[in-house]
């Protein structure tokens, strides 16, 4: 197992517990999709993957060991805004390999089709108070798989694309992840993205948290996202979802 | 992902920073009108209103208002001029500049110190910070007699009365700026792999900057004033002098020339700090100027 969470009990100061006896397994290269209510507790899990939170009982393990610190194997691309304001796109989104140490020429290759992947070569020289909303995810979302590291964690990445750019990019991650066998631990509100996309999907919900079900997607890494829509089980799995979580909101 | 912000909650009670970074415009406003056809309007603007004063005063003098305690555009700018020839101006405002000049880069440079330092090392900030407060309440002219006592009627009395002033400004900036730089953008920036060293590179100081900037912009004028309050106090040169000097002798128009002088001293120095901060704040100013 690639990251692992053990018993974990978390709450916030002063609110109700959110996590009593909470387990989670994500195997290497698996790509996992969570789905639950807003406020459910998806980027508390996340948090505590990237180390940012300290679980008040329990354990969280990564690579084997026990997680002590912040999580620096793991891309994380968080819900909120963590550009650097005063750094340009292409500094932004090259920072990563800066801070790694990255020999330049190398790097510049590596921006530059990041850049172009995600649309925003014309922009590259802007600074993130010129960019629009979308245009930020963008960034964020070029800045953390542009090092490859061997767990994503990625918060709601694609909820202000438009459904073009949404498309490209689903078939972009699925080939990077095919490519490195990175895994990804995936926050989402889209049912058909988490479908088209994961291994294995949780629906969350309850306080404190639980799994109210798994389902697992048995169509592997070299899916074609085409065909997959026009299969009649897609439809059936989206159904059951829906209901699923119909069921998590109550 | 905001569970990091109850760290930052916890605010120290502790004087306002003197200055506030300028707001960053989220979105630049809508073009309209040409932003060079703004600017001269506004030009010919303040251009009436500073010309439609001058005349009124030259006009009311000696009408309205006593002369000896007025004085009259005309006359101060015939002081002026006699200033500008004989050197009056060039030998004092060098010596002003000079001491504030030092002031300046003495105060500023340990305030930026300190600040940083207290700053970003938690414990010592919350050791610090208290007595240096206690030092800002003094007022600072009380200390003057014993400065004269240390440093004589020197150049040194001078300097070192306007970094005490300037200190306490560029301190709490820089202070509080260290402070409140987000831990959001610094847990993100170590999970990508940051060292302590370019976590204070990249995030702590870029982000301090704009607050240290703002620091350093509103205590220049302060530098000014502190040399040319401890010129009047005691010295036989400067701006400062040559205000008291005038003011001894009942020359109106000699006070009024000397206020000119340190005017248009103030507006070139804040011209040029403003160059050197919004260089290095492109970043933010950038948005502003679209
Ligand atoms: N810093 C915090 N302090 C106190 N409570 C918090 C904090 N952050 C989150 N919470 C609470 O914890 C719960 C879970 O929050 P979390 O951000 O994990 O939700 P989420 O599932 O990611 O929701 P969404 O889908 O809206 O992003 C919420 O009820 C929220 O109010
Ligand atoms: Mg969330």
């Amino acid at each position: 197992m690639l990251l692992e969470l053990r018993d974990v009990h978390f709450r916030y100061h002063g609110e109700a517990p959110i996590l009593e006896g909470f387990d989670l397994d994500i195997a290497h290269g698996e790509f996992v999709a969570l789905l639950g209510p807003s406020g459910c507790g998806k980027s508390t899990l996340l948090n505590l993957a990237a180390g940012l939170l300290d679980p008040l009982a329990g354990e969280v393990d990564f690579g084997g060991k026990a997680l002590t610190g912040l999580n620096r194997d793991a891309g994380y691309m968080t819900q909120g805004d963590t550009l650097l304001p005063w750094m340009t796109v292409t500094n932004n989104i090259g920072l990563p390999l800066e801070l790694r140490n990255v020999p330049r020429g190398e790097r510049r290759d590596k921006i530059e089709r990041a850049l172009k992947l995600v649309n925003l070569w014309e922009a590259r020289d802007k600074f993130p108070s010129e960019l629009s909303g979308g245009m930020k995810r963008r960034a964020l979302l070029a800045r953390s798989i542009i090092y490859d590291p061997p767990m994503l964690l990625m918060d709601e990445p694609f909820g202000a694309l438009d459904a073009q750019m949404r498309e490209t990019m689903h078939q972009e991650l699925l080939d990077t992840v095919g490519r490195t066998g990175e895994s990804v631990l995936f926050v989402t509100h889209d049912i058909s993205e988490s479908i088209l996309l994961a291994d294995r999907i949780l629906v969350l919900g309850g306080r404190p948290l639980k799994v109210l079900e798994e389902v697992r997607i048995a169509w592997g890494k070299d899916r074609d996202l085409d065909k997959i829509r026009k299969d009649p089980e897609y439809t059936a799995l989206e159904t059951r979802l829906r209901d699923l979580l119909r069921a998590a909101h109550s | 992902m905001n569970m990091v912000s109850k760290i930052e909650a916890a605010a120290p009670a502790a004087p306002i920073p003197a200055a506030q970074p300028r707001r960053a415009a989220t979105r630049p406003a809508p073009v309209r009108k040409s932003r060079l056809r703004y600017r001269l309007e506004n030009l010919a603007w303040q251009i009436v209103l500073i010309g439609g004063f001058l005349l009124l005063w030259e006009y009311a003098s000696d009408r309205w208002v006593p002369k000896l305690m007025v004085s009259k555009p005309s006359e101060i700018g015939a002081m002026m001029w006699k200033w500008l020839m004989d050197g009056t101006y060039l030998s004092n405002l060098w010596v002003t500049i000079q001491a504030t000049f030092f002031g300046f880069l003495f105060g500023a440079g340990a305030g930026m110190i300190v600040g940083f330092l207290t700053g970003s090392w938690r414990r010592l900030g919350d050791i610090l910070q208290p007595i240096v407060t206690a030092f800002y309440t003094l007022p600072r002219l009380a200390l003057a007699p014993l400065f004269l006592l240390w440093f004589g009627l020197g150049i040194e009395f001078r300097i070192v009365f306007a970094a005490t002033i300037v200190f306490f400004l560029v301190y709490y900036n820089t202070y509080f700026g260290v402070r409140e730089v987000s831990r959001e953008l610094i847990s993100a920036v170590r999970i990508m792999g940051a060292s302590r060293i370019q976590v204070m590179t990249r995030v702590i100081i870029p982000s301090a900057l704009v607050w240290v900037a703002a620091g350093l912009k509103i205590s220049v004028p302060y530098a000014l004033v502190g040399v040319v309050v401890a010129e009047m106090l005691a010295s036989d040169k400067g701006m400062g002098f040559l205000l008291s000097r005038s003011a001894s002798q009942f020359s109106a128009s000699g006070s009024f020339a000397a206020i000119a002088g340190l005017l248009v001293v103030a507006l070139i120095v804040d011209w040029i700090i403003t160059k050197i901060t919004d260089r290095a704040l492109r970043w933010k100013t950038v948005a502003e100027q679209k």
